[in-house]
């Protein structure tokens, strides 16, 4: 076996490892993990009403920020 | 007759039909308990949100008949100022909601509050119901945005999220990203090691070696750098103040191993030990962040007292109008209106009025006072069921409940660091370690010495420094307490400190609370005394009629069920009277009885007592005590056993604690004493003698529970209670306090072994690598030897419980 694919098995594995581990970093930085419960109960609230509500609501936020930026 | 009973249609509590208000929508009937209720449906309804019965399903909602401040105040600048924050033109506020009982609550919330124009964005925790509300103050008033919630049938308070939890959740997750960095690279680091390790012993290529060092390398590089920050901060630190502490070990030991590593893999010499640097970083962060966890945020616990105190109250102008002030405005003399249900905000003496008075939070009695004109109130204390009008006799800052909550903060900022036995052993360790290392050297190098070269010099200088890498004297601890902490979780023990395990292994003395401590802490009916016949059930419908914890406990102790509506008179504070056909029933007092002219025997019977009569002739006398929690006996023992001197503290009567303390045995007792003063006597024995320990349950034993070395509470007891506590017992249960210390101490055995054996380890390895004998295989064995000698001696707590 020759040292480069030994370089390429760690390097990939180890690669793919981080990347989760960014994604999860990203979330513990942007909240995702203070409500245990929310996630639990997101799934009673998935009907098609729920999502254009959540359509609208983003919708809602865009035009916020626009506004107070221009 | 007993009417088949109806759930209202909005918050799913069951009264009987004839009570409720009735209304008409198509072809159905909908019932309703009170306006309130009412109210909310068709709000809901019009608004087309009925799903949120289908969500709720039928869990029980708060009724709305509450009576709720004006929310006007909540556009005050001054309010804004300290709760509100700016986000460009937005703002937003940190919110708790009251009355959340289910998804369904915070869906309804959050859909309400999203179609509300003006507000951008509403979010609320499911767990913590704080919602984080963000507006456009230019087209909706906060006041606005309570009212919408108020609308749908909830409540919302503002609080200031800097204050309390924010500071300790930041430091929470970033110890917890430090951890996770940590873990993960550890994880990869162990299985390349393997990898490493096998080749060590069936060969492999140089260069293979490296690739495998150079991975492992840029693996630790993170742990060290970014995990391991924490111990460089802490060594930094303890320098400054001039002290070597565990952190310099640490953070000496790994950077010293992790250059020495980095050294190996260059030259290609010897062995690189990069999964002992990320190892222990590892290890020992595990152990500071379950310290973080439990750390325990001062400032909550005084947010919490200071919600026991209303911040506006009532002032009666002397022409009769009522205006609310707020509390620090309020002069001696001025004239307050306190509601029923409402707390005392101020000391002062009644002059209108009465009320039963909860004064649990002064004596830690349950039973509540009867306070009429000329009865002095305190502040802090809650008035039950009638409106007063009392006269200020001190202003706030002089009032009794100001004065306990300064004792409190002085109290939480004086608790003692607790010195560790591993910290006060890593101290001197390190240095001799330190001082050792360089001793080494100068006699290798020195031409009287060994006269050795440069860098074999350099090589048997670090590995002491390495080969005496605290792994295990760093582990000894906090996996022994680890391990304590579980097995105390499982037996109903919750410590929220590892360390506390160590203060409470060494405790030599015990103050105990009686109320609600040593025993149930409300009354309990202990016999029933019959001098004529009378039907039970006459007596459980005349007790459901009175919130006073006596009747309460009679009502529980009757089995038959209460009768349909009868007529009731209330004399509250002294007793019942109910007319059943042409009968008069009397239940009270003794006092109460012989005023309606019933003649109760000169016979002197112990405890509480609850009389009843039909017209003028006694029937029955239930004898109420407060009982002895089960196993209070056994454990007043075990600890006598233990060489644990017990004190026992209550704010109750001489007599009353003196019968207790026979009871169970305990021969020391103070009866009779404020807050202050159970506080002052933990403090004083605390003066001459270590390891005090206080346990309690109640807002009056707050103090004396900040002021002992360590603090448990009934699980149960207070909010401030528990959290002023450093170990809380989560079932109320003797047995449960009892085997805390078993723990405690099974705990603080192991840890001494476990201190033993890495001494031992370091005094057989230490010689050897400071005569240059250490070769690689032996380094990275013992090391990794000596680790789990530690882990394995730790877990045997387990298996012995």
């Amino acid at each position: 076996m020759s040292d480069w694919v030994v370089i390429m098995m760690l390097g990939a594995s180890i690669l793919l490892g981080v990347f989760s581990l960014i994604a999860f970093l990203w979330g513990l930085k942007h909240n995702q993990f203070d409500d245990h419960e929310r996630n639990m109960n997101s799934v009673l609230f998935d009907s098609t009403e729920d999502l254009n509500d959540a359509v609208k609501r983003e919708a809602k936020r865009k035009s916020y920020e626009t506004k107070s930026k221009g | 007759m007993r009417r088949e009973k109806i759930a209202c249609s909005h918050c799913h509590l069951e009264f009987s039909p004839d009570v409720m208000i009735e209304q008409k929508a198509g072809d159905e009937r909908l019932y309703f308990c009170c306006k309130g209720c009412q109210g909310v449906y068709n709000l809901i309804h019009d608004q087309g949100l009925e799903r949120f019965y289908e969500r709720s399903a039928t869990v029980p909602l708060t009724p709305q008949s509450r009576h709720l401040e004006e929310s006007s105040r909540f556009d005050a600048p001054a309010f804004m100022a300290q709760f509100a924050k700016s986000k460009g033109e937005l703002l937003e506020i940190a919110l708790v909601v009251e009355g959340i009982h289910c998804a369904a609550c915070v869906w309804l919330n959050e859909k309400v509050l999203h179609e509300t124009d003006g507000v951008v964005e509403a979010t609320i925790n499911f767990s913590t119901n704080k919602a984080k509300i963000l507006w456009d103050p230019t087209q909706i008033k906060l006041s606005k945005i309570i009212d919408t919630i108020r609308a749908i049938g909830y409540d919302a308070y503002a609080y200031d999220p800097k204050v309390s939890e924010n500071k300790n959740s930041t430091v929470r997750k970033e110890y917890f990203a430090r951890l996770i960095v940590a873990v993960f690279a550890s994880m990869n680091i162990m299985w390349i090691a393997l990898a490493h390790y096998a080749g060590y012993f069936t060969g492999m290529d140089a260069s293979i070696k490296t690739i495998l060092n150079v991975a492992e390398w840029i693996l630790a590089t993170p742990v060290l750098f970014y995990s391991g920050w924490v111990f460089y901060r802490g060594a930094y630190y303890g320098a400054r103040n001039g002290f070597v502490n565990m952190d310099t070990l640490v953070a000496t030991g790994a950077t010293l191993t992790y250059a020495y590593s980095i050294y190996a893999t260059l030259t290609q010499h010897g062995e690189a030990y990069f999964d002992s640097v990320s190892m222990i970083i590892t290890f020992v962060l595990f152990g500071k962040f379950l310290e973080v966890l439990s750390k325990k945020a001062a400032s909550d616990t005084l947010d919490k007292m200071n919600r026991h105190i209303p911040m506006e109250v009532n002032k009666v102008a002397s022409d009769g109008t009522i205006t609310a002030i707020p509390l620090h405005s309020v002069e001696v003399d001025d004239v307050l209106e306190v509601r029923a249900g409402e707390r005392f905000a101020l000391d002062g003496v009644v002059i209108e009025g009465e009320t039963y008075v909860d004064e649990s939070s002064l004596t830690g009695e349950s039973v509540p006072v009867w306070k009429q004109k000329g009865d002095s109130v305190i502040s802090g204390t809650n008035a039950l069921n009638g409106s007063v009008r009392m006269a200020v006799r001190s202003t706030f800052e002089n009032s009794t409940f100001a004065k306990l909550v300064r004792m409190l903060e002085e109290s939480l900022d004086k608790k003692p660091a607790i010195e560790r036995l591993a910290n006060r052993l890593s101290g001197r360790f390190s240095s001799t370690i330190l001082f050792l290392a360089i001793m080494t050297f100068i006699v290798w190098i020195a031409p009287w010495g060994v006269d050795a070269t440069f860098e074999r010099t350099l090589m048997v200088a670090i590995s002491v420094i390495v080969i005496a890498c605290p792994c295990a004297l760093a582990l000894a601890t906090p996996v022994a307490t680890l391990v304590g902490v579980s097995l105390g979780a499982k037996k109903g023990v919750l410590f929220k400190e590892a360390a506390h395990i160590e203060t409470l292994a060494k405790a030599t003395t015990l103050f105990v609370d009686k109320t609600g401590t040593l025993t149930y802490g409300k009354p309990m009916v202990v016999e029933q005394i019959d001098f004529a016949p009378i039907e039970e059930s006459i007596v459980a419908s005349m007790t459901a009629q009175s919130i006073h914890p006596i009747s309460k406990a009679v009502n529980s102790y009757c089995e038959s069920p209460t009768r349909g509506h009868e007529r009731f008179v209330s004399h509250a504070g002294r007793g019942i009277e109910m007319i059943v056909a042409e009968h008069t029933y009397w239940g009270g007092s003794a006092t109460f009885l012989r005023e309606q002219g019933v003649a109760i025997p000169d016979e002197v019977y112990e405890g509480l007592h609850f009389w009843v009569a039909r017209d003028k002739e006694l029937c029955r006398l239930y004898r109420l005590e407060d009982t002895l929690r089960e196993g209070a006996g056994e454990f007043v023992d075990a600890m006598k056993r233990a060489h644990i001197e017990v004190i026992m503290l209550t704010g109750d009567t001489l007599h009353n604690a003196q019968a207790v303390a026979n009871a169970v045995g305990i021969t020391t007792l103070h009866a009779h004493l404020s807050p202050d003063e159970k506080a002052a006597l933990v403090k004083a024995r605390r003066a001459i003698s270590e390891g005090v320990v206080m346990v309690g349950d109640g807002v009056n034993d707050t103090i004396a529970l900040a002021s002992a070395d360590i603090a448990i509470s009934m699980g149960h007891g207070a909010d401030v209670a528990v959290d002023t506590s450093d170990v809380v017992l989560l079932h109320d249960d003797l047995y449960a306090l009892q085997e805390a210390f078993v723990v405690a101490r099974r705990t603080y055995r192991l840890i001494k072994q476990n201190l033993l054996l890495s001494l031992l380890y370091n005094a057989t390895t230490i010689p050897l690598a400071v005569s240059g004998y250490i070769i690689p295989l032996i380094a990275a064995l013992s090391m990794s030897a000596s680790s789990l000698l530690v882990v394995g001696n730790s877990l045997r707590i387990k298996w012995k419980g």
